[in-house]
């Protein structure tokens, strides 16, 4: 029988044809009436369910994976956006801060500097050794400015120093820690004059300050002027020792005023310069 | 063991319709897995086999998708037994005549589905959608990428296999 159907495939392909479009009008007619599955329908779709659902099932579950991945993918980028908005975020308000915590800073040298009736030039410090054996500093001023060499250099917290040296955008301060320097002092309260140089671990010493004057611990120590560099009354420091000494004279040490690790801006006064007015007088 | 190749390209033709349906619906509408099935099984041209093999296919096809049960099944069978056919009579090797062969099954595949539910419903479709040059292009592109696949891991094609039954 096969061979004989195998031998005529033509008849086979109308039998076939003829089978099936039967087939089709069964289906059909079923599907007008509302069963919408044949019996022969059911069998091929139940033989053949575990490719679908097998498919299904696997392609759910890389669907999954996929979009688990893409999830983690969308994370991470998320994650990397917001963290360069931190950094961009952070480095901005450093910013903001700088710039209030400069502003502040210019508003108290400027309203400092106001009190001096010496023309005063507004420095920034670029380089500051407090560390070495020699203290000093550099300022981003020079010649070109107005500064010259025994300028005073204060800053709104008390002395910073004298300048030693100038050239024409630059010029090179002498700290008053350092144990080269010497100032003309005198204890605020008592009035008792002495010389104020470097000390150890920055600290100041208070020379010839007699032993029988009234200096204690916590007395304010300013410029007395007297030296021919240092106007009057600027603040140098704090008394933090006062003993008895072996000679003549007590040893007073005192804390300075200003912060030198902290130092930013500084204001130059020109003590040397004959004021402009006096320059422009016709008698 | 052409049988049980045929088996396999079912069971692959049906994964393939599977997962067109999950995730990307309508894409059947532009491509034909059974279609290249049946072609290239048809192209060894044995009339018998061929027949079986669209009859199979078809009603695989239909039994998966909202169609008239047997409607797919009698267009693979045309389709199956019209190339198997040709190429009793005609020398159709190569990629491109694989290809040629797709084409022109997409387009009987169209008309006989045409005709025959113009026959059988009061709601006829078109003879020429839209879709139709897509998933003639689609399913031949597809079709001769598959042929070349497995003329060069099988290292055999379609017409040989036959040539070789026939001599036996």
């Amino acid at each position: 029988m096969q061979v004989a159907v195998e031998r005529r495939p033509t008849l086979l392909f109308v039998i076939v044809l003829a089978v099936l479009f039967l087939l089709m009008s069964t289906s059909q007619r079923t599907r007008v009436v509302g069963e919408t599955r044949t019996l022969f329908e059911r069998t091929v779709m139940t033989l053949f369910s575990p490719v679908p659902k097998t498919v299904n099932s696997v392609g759910e579950s890389a669907l999954d994976i996929y979009h688990g991945y893409v999830d983690m993918r969308r994370e991470v980028a998320e994650n990397v956006r917001l963290r360069r908005q931190l950094a961009e975020l952070t480095n901005e308000n450093i910013m903001l801060r700088r710039s209030s915590g400069d502003l502040a800073r210019m508003r108290s040298i400027l309203s400092y500097s106001e009190q001096f009736t010496m023309p005063t030039t507004l420095a920034e410090v670029i380089m500051l050794d407090t560390s070495g054996r020699f203290k000093s500093a550099i300022l981003d001023r020079g010649s070109d400015h107005g500064v010259e060499v025994n300028d005073v250099v204060v800053h709104p917290s008390g002395l910073v120093g004298r300048v030693i040296l100038t050239t024409k955008d630059l010029s090179k301060i002498q700290l008053i820690v350092d144990k080269g320097s010497a100032a003309g002092v005198l204890v605020e309260r008592s009035r008792r004059q002495g010389v104020a140089s470097g000390a150890d671990n920055g600290l100041l010493r208070i020379g010839y300050v007699p032993n029988l004057s009234d200096v204690s611990v916590g007395d304010s120590i300013l410029t007395a002027g007297i030296d021919g560099v240092y106007p009057k009354g600027i603040p140098v420091g704090r008394v933090v020792r006062a003993e008895e000494g072996s000679d003549l004279f007590k040893q007073v040490v005192a804390q300075p005023s200003v912060d030198f690790g902290g130092l930013e801006e500084v204001i130059v006064l020109h003590t040397r310069k004959i004021p402009p007015e006096i320059v422009g007088y016709e008698p | 063991m052409r049988w049980l190749r045929f088996l396999i390209g079912l069971v692959i033709a049906l994964t393939i319709h599977s997962l067109l349906d999950s995730f990307f619906p309508n894409a059947l509408a532009f491509f034909s897995p059974y279609v290249i099935l049946v072609v290239y099984y048809a192209m060894g041209g044995n009339l018998f086999g061929a027949i079986v093999a669209g009859v199979v296919a078809g009603l695989i096809e239909d039994a998966f998708s909202g169609a008239i049960f047997g409607l797919h099944a009698f267009s693979l069978t045309v389709i199956g037994y019209l190339v198997a056919y040709v190429a009793s009579r005609l020398v159709m090797r190569g990629t491109l005549s694989f290809g040629l062969a797709l084409a022109g099954a997409v387009i009987v595949n169209e008309i006989v589905i045409y005709v025959l539910v113009t026959i059988l419903t009061a709601h006829p479709v078109q003879l020429f959608e839209e879709g139709m040059i897509v998933k003639t292009i689609l399913t031949s592109l597809f079709g001769m990428l598959i042929y070349q696949l497995l003329a060069l891991f099988l290292r055999e094609e379609p017409v040989e296999a036959v040539r070789r039954a026939a001599v036996r």
